[in-house]
């Protein structure tokens, strides 16, 4: 089954979701919940906490599946918010303390085709924003990389790459402003 | 911000949803910015347009296979949890759908509520008690007011709504730890006055809740909600 195929069917599981089907939820967790623990736990940083945030996720999934609009949202990207938001929520929350990676670790991509696959997102789609992202200097594209995937606060990544907590955000808010402009082209 | 002259991403809120999606928000900040998804379509469609675009990103985190048994924990917490009906489409699932004036909504609702309060007063002994059914945080779909000396209650939309003919919406009455009770169906577009049956009249008391659900036209076949609940809120004391 292709990416578009798939994105098709993991719709149609969250519509059935919608109306009660257990049977759909669990399609829908055995589509995506690697993917989905694997960015709480790079997120947390912490197995047992990503669990918990784990169950969290597909039980909101299965409270908000009536709220997904496929006009509007990729099935995966709809999922990709709710999980990155838990976390995010539950990292804040925590006290648990995470180190924001440091500027060398942070991934670069060079052919978004095979991500767009695994991601069931539009090929196109993934292109642009990996296009938009090279159009940044390499040290924006990656301080929004590494603050995206670790869910860092401007704080926490200000420390990490030890520049000053302005220098950060005026680094991430002009590259964001960028990024939007590319993006709506 | 000395330069948030230079991103050119401040209106509507704009960097703030980017911010918000991109995560490095703090908790405070990001409750601020729920709340305004709640309120602010604009904020809310932006918020959107940051989550389909840089959702691609998480291409860049590896999967990783939960353990074992993460989906018997998550199924054994579904319990008796049943999601809202999906409806066709899902697009009515909010009030939105039913508002097509959006017009001086707190202003009006103020109003409102002023009226009932004192169509609640004129006759009664007991005190009457009112209820604000939010469809979200801090947006408002009903008040309604009850006035327990003659059983009545009476409530009114918000803001303007308009009904469509394929679906009704229905009133319940839910006494604390209780099922919820039909109160019969209520009008979208103008204030509607309800004989409460006299069997329920006792649980018309404060913690009690009213909800509106959608359902087929001419009301819930099971006597039960059936559709989406698109506003609800608590009884109190006037």
């Amino acid at each position: 089954m292709d990416a578009s195929a798939r994105r098709k069917q993991l719709s149609a599981a969250i519509r059935r979701a919608a109306g009660g089907d257990r049977a759909a939820l669990r399609l829908i967790y055995d589509e995506t919940a690697a993917k989905l623990f694997g960015i709480c736990l790079r997120i947390l940083n912490d197995r047992s906490e990503a669990e918990d945030v784990l169950q969290e996720v597909y039980l909101a999934v299965w409270q908000k599946a009536g709220a997904f609009d496929e006009t509007k949202a990729s099935p995966i990207t709809w999922l990709v918010a709710i999980a990155r938001n838990r976390a995010i929520d539950r990292l804040r929350g925590s006290g648990l303390v995470r180190r924001a990676e440091p500027i060398e670790a942070a991934e670069t991509v060079s052919d978004p085709a095979p991500l767009a696959e695994e991601m069931l997102v539009s090929s196109q789609q993934q292109a642009r924003l990996a296009s938009c992202l090279e159009e940044l200097d390499e040290r924006t594209a990656k301080a929004i990389r590494s603050a995206f995937i670790g869910g860092s606060t401007y704080e926490e990544l200000a420390r990490a790459w030890n520049v000053p907590l302005g220098t950060m955000k005026s680094l991430i808010r002009r590259g964001l402003a960028k990024l939007r402009a590319c993006l709506e082209r | 911000m000395s330069d948030s002259g230079t991103t050119g991403l401040e209106e509507h809120g704009a960097l703030v949803a980017a911010e918000y999606v991109l995560g490095v928000l703090n908790a405070a900040e990001r409750r601020a910015a729920e709340r305004r998804i709640a309120e602010d379509s604009a904020f809310a469609a932006e918020v959107a347009f940051w989550e389909e675009r840089l959702g691609g990103l998480a291409a860049l985190v590896p999967p990783i296979a939960p353990p074992a048994d993460a989906w018997a924990r998550i199924e054994a917490r579904l319990g008796g949890a049943r999601p809202r009906p999906a409806q066709s489409g899902g697009l009515w699932q909010s009030l939105a759908f039913w508002r097509t004036l959006a017009i001086g909504a707190s202003a009006l609702a103020a109003a409102c509520l002023a009226g009932l309060i004192y169509l609640a007063q004129a006759p009664g002994l007991e005190p009457p008690l009112v209820a604000k059914l939010d469809e979200g945080p801090g947006k408002s779909g009903f008040f309604a007011a009850a006035n327990p000396s003659d059983g009545t209650l009476t409530i009114v939309p918000a803001v303007a709504l308009t009904g469509e003919q394929q679906h009704a919406l229905e009133l319940w009455l839910i006494p604390a730890g209780d099922k919820p009770h039909s109160l019969g169906l209520i009008d979208p577009e103008k204030p509607i006055k309800v004989e409460i049956p006299a069997e329920l009249r006792p649980y018309v008391t404060a913690d009690s809740v009213l909800a509106v659900s959608v359902e087929p036209p001419g009301g819930s076949p099971t006597g039960q909600p059936t559709g989406p609940v698109i506003a609800n809120g608590k009884l109190a004391l006037l």
